[in-house]
């Protein structure tokens, strides 16, 4: 056991640093308010990811043979934390970059790769995730859309909800039922163009791009759109979702926002000894999320297998977004209720979603109540 | 970033376990406030292990894998001070009380060879006269009294010893409260799944998981804090795990005691051994606020000092 970071991996760190900096445009801040999904945002990251690629930042974790570098799994989450705590320029595409391609990469077809894998190679193409449905968030299994086969086609009909970037993306990752049986799903990768479907904007208190409901009717898809075998999407999707066991580092946006909550109150005179206690808990919860995320990373680039930890950090990060989302709200009111500080307000949009998004906060105490515990086991849970 | 154990920190661990196997159990026909043990504190001593920080090939993060280890017995032993501090000031030997103040309670002071009392210009570090104490009966699970006046002997340490002394305390309670807490849980989680109510193992209700799992991440954040505070052995990590710790320490005491219900109060139930040596924790060393304070210095001071302020004390 030990935490120091390696000669290379500072040198990532500080290059990520170097390209913000020399990237980001001077009204970035305002931008990324709108979210990753806004037209803003997902215009600029066709720009800046095609850069992040030429500077061999944007898929440096992919294989070599698939355009990539075969960098280490420490350096694809580095990149990660400092393009979150900038505020995510790269906009959706950090679905693509994370799991979408490696999935392709797993179970796609020659001609799957070939087309995919090259436009997330570019950095210009917007993917959309269909799991989420009216009937089933975190039981993904509970879900109802179909997909009827029709010969070497299938025509599915349903609804997504919760879908982000649904309305400016290409192609959608999408999960259908091939049949009656709970477990029977397959993924298919469905251009967003097809006749059919239909998106419909959620407004919401989370920014604008962030929520779609999706209604897919008699929609027309060939087989050779299907990923992996029929009735084999409960495999596709666990894969994917092992990439996403790290999830956001969102600690790392926390962090930067309790700084400019803390500035300001500097700056205003405010920072009383009560004020500096409450600033060290919020502080003290992101390092904690912190180190329990690098705890998974960890567990990741040993190629070890998921455990209960996964869950702790989810739960911690929740925890640490509440805590500054709580400390702005009690002692820098004005920067939430203003346009003061753009950063402050993009935090609070995102800190809002992390107890929700990718399984709820209290599915990974299930979790680690079962795994870590031993508990519930003889109800089955 | 490498949080698997390296084969040398598994070898202490594995050796350190057959001396703590006969301690791992609550003492039988104990029924005592404290249990300090006198056995494993000498065998802790004889065998080396205090001075792990001082071998070749160890240092502080190996220190502190053995104070939450040994912290997560239901004995109370002095370990954080003789492994994290000893090094500090010559090693004279061990247990070591530290002390907050003339006249405050402070931990193993009748048993100390060593007294470190830390005030506002330093620390005083001497030996502890027998007719100089006072002994205190408390439901704390440590032994406790109090220091009447300064060893005659003592030496006073200012600066940066002064200032190292000061933050190995704090991450010597960051990890012993991490220990004292694993321990308590896993108590508290073994009760659940045999005590039945309503048909049900009380484990097998989600209201009991869902806090129980909350602790379980806590005090895994505590342990990996205190940790990553002895590897980078500086003041703004050592505030961190103490901190954090400290806060963590008051719901893993509630939620323990509730879930064990009326056994959890009785002394025949060991409960408290773990619990009540966290109530003494929760507030050593100034507690959250103390460290709340620390942390926004070392956090935020050089920020205020460039944005042309005062920076606060």
């Amino acid at each position: 056991m030990e935490f120091g970071w390696t000669e290379a991996q500072q040198a990532v760190r500080g290059k990520v640093c170097s390209f913000l900096d020399a990237h980001l445009p001077s009204r970035w801040e305002q931008m990324a308010c709108l979210s990753p999904g806004s037209e803003a945002v997902t215009n600029f990251s066709k720009s800046f990811c095609p850069s992040l690629a030429e500077a061999g930042l944007l898929i440096p974790h992919w294989p070599a043979e698939y355009g990539g570098a075969d960098a280490s799994t420490w350096e694809h989450f580095i990149i990660g934390e400092q393009m979150w705590e900038a505020g995510e320029p790269r906009g959706p595409q950090y679905y693509n970059v994370n799991w979408i391609g490696p999935t392709i990469m797993k179970f796609g077809a020659p001609e799957q790769k070939e087309l995919h894998l090259n436009r997330m190679r570019q950095g210009d193409v917007i993917w959309c995730q269909g799991f989420s449905e009216p009937s089933g968030g975190s039981d993904l299994a509970a879900l109802r859309t179909r997909a009827e086969r029709k010969d070497d086609r299938y025509l599915i009909n349903g609804s997504k909800i919760w879908t982000s970037y649904a309305r400016l993306a290409e192609f959608c990752f999408l999960l259908a039922r091939t049949s009656s049986e709970r477990r029977a799903i397959s993924v298919f990768l469905l251009p967003m163009d097809r006749p059919g479907i239909t998106v419909r904007p959620i407004q919401s208190v989370v920014g604008d791009g962030d929520l779609h409901e999706v209604f897919f009717d008699d929609v027309e898809v060939h087989e050779s759109e299907r990923l992996g075998p029929e009735g084999g999407g409960w495999e596709v999707v666990r894969y994917a979702l092992n990439f996403e066991r790290i999830g956001i580092p969102r600690y790392a946006l926390a962090l930067r926002t309790l700084h400019r909550s803390v500035a300001a109150l500097i700056r205003d005179d405010g920072f009383s000894e009560a004020v500096q206690g409450a600033a060290a808990s919020a502080y003290a919860a992101c390092e904690a999320a912190r180190l329990l995320v690098y705890e998974v990373v960890d567990q990741r680039a040993r190629s070890s297998p998921s455990t209960g930890i996964t869950s702790m950090a989810r739960y911690a990060i929740v925890t640490a977004e509440r805590g500054v989302a709580d400390f702005v709200l009690d002692w820098t009111p004005h920067l939430f209720a203003s346009d003061e500080d753009p950063m402050v307000a993009t935090h609070h949009k995102r800190a809002i979603a992390a107890g929700i998004a990718v399984g709820a906060a209290e599915i990974q105490l299930n979790l680690i109540a079962r795994d870590m515990l031993g508990l519930g086991a003889s109800r089955g849970l | 970033m490498d949080f698997e154990l390296s084969s040398d920190q598994k070898l202490l661990l594995t050796s350190l376990e057959g001396l703590l196997d006969p301690f791992r159990s609550p003492p039988i026909g104990g029924h005592r406030y404290v249990e300090y043990s006198v056995e494993l504190q000498a065998e802790l001593i004889k065998s080396g292990f205090l001075d792990v920080a001082s071998e070749s090939g160890y240092g502080l993060l190996d220190a502190a894998l053995l104070v939450e280890e040994i912290a997560s017995c239901p004995v109370s032993v002095e370990v954080a001070a003789s492994t994290l501090i000893s090094p500090l000031i010559g090693g004279f030997g061990s247990p070591i009380a530290l002390s907050w103040g003339v006249d405050r309670p402070a931990r193993y002071l009748k048993q100390a060879k060593i007294v470190c009392l830390f005030r506002h210009d330093g620390v005083l570090v001497g030996t502890p006269a027998p007719d100089e104490l006072d002994p205190i009966e408390s439901v704390v699970a440590y032994p406790l009294a109090t220091l009447r006046a300064v060893p005659s002997d003592a030496v006073h340490y200012t600066g940066n010893i002064a200032a190292t002394i000061r933050r190995r305390a704090l991450i010597g309670i960051a990890a012993e409260a991490a220990g004292v807490m694993r321990g308590a849980l896993q108590l508290t989680v073994q009760y659940v799944k045999d005590r039945q109510q309503f048909g049900h193992p009380l484990g097998d209700f989600q209201a009991i998981q869902h806090r129980l799992a909350e602790d379980a991440q806590l005090i895994h954040a505590c342990r990996t804090l205190a940790f990553r505070a002895a590897y980078e052995d500086d003041d703004r990590h050592a505030a961190v795990a103490c901190l954090y710790a400290q806060e963590a320490i008051r719901k893993i005491i509630y939620d323990c005691h509730q879930f064990s219900g009326a056994m959890g109060l009785t002394l025949e139930y060991p409960l408290h051994l773990w619990t009540y040596r966290l109530k003494y924790l929760q507030g050593e060393a100034g507690g959250k606020a103390r460290q709340g304070q620390l942390l926004a210095q070392e956090v935020w001071r050089p920020q205020a000092a460039a944005d042309g302020r005062q920076a606060y004390a």
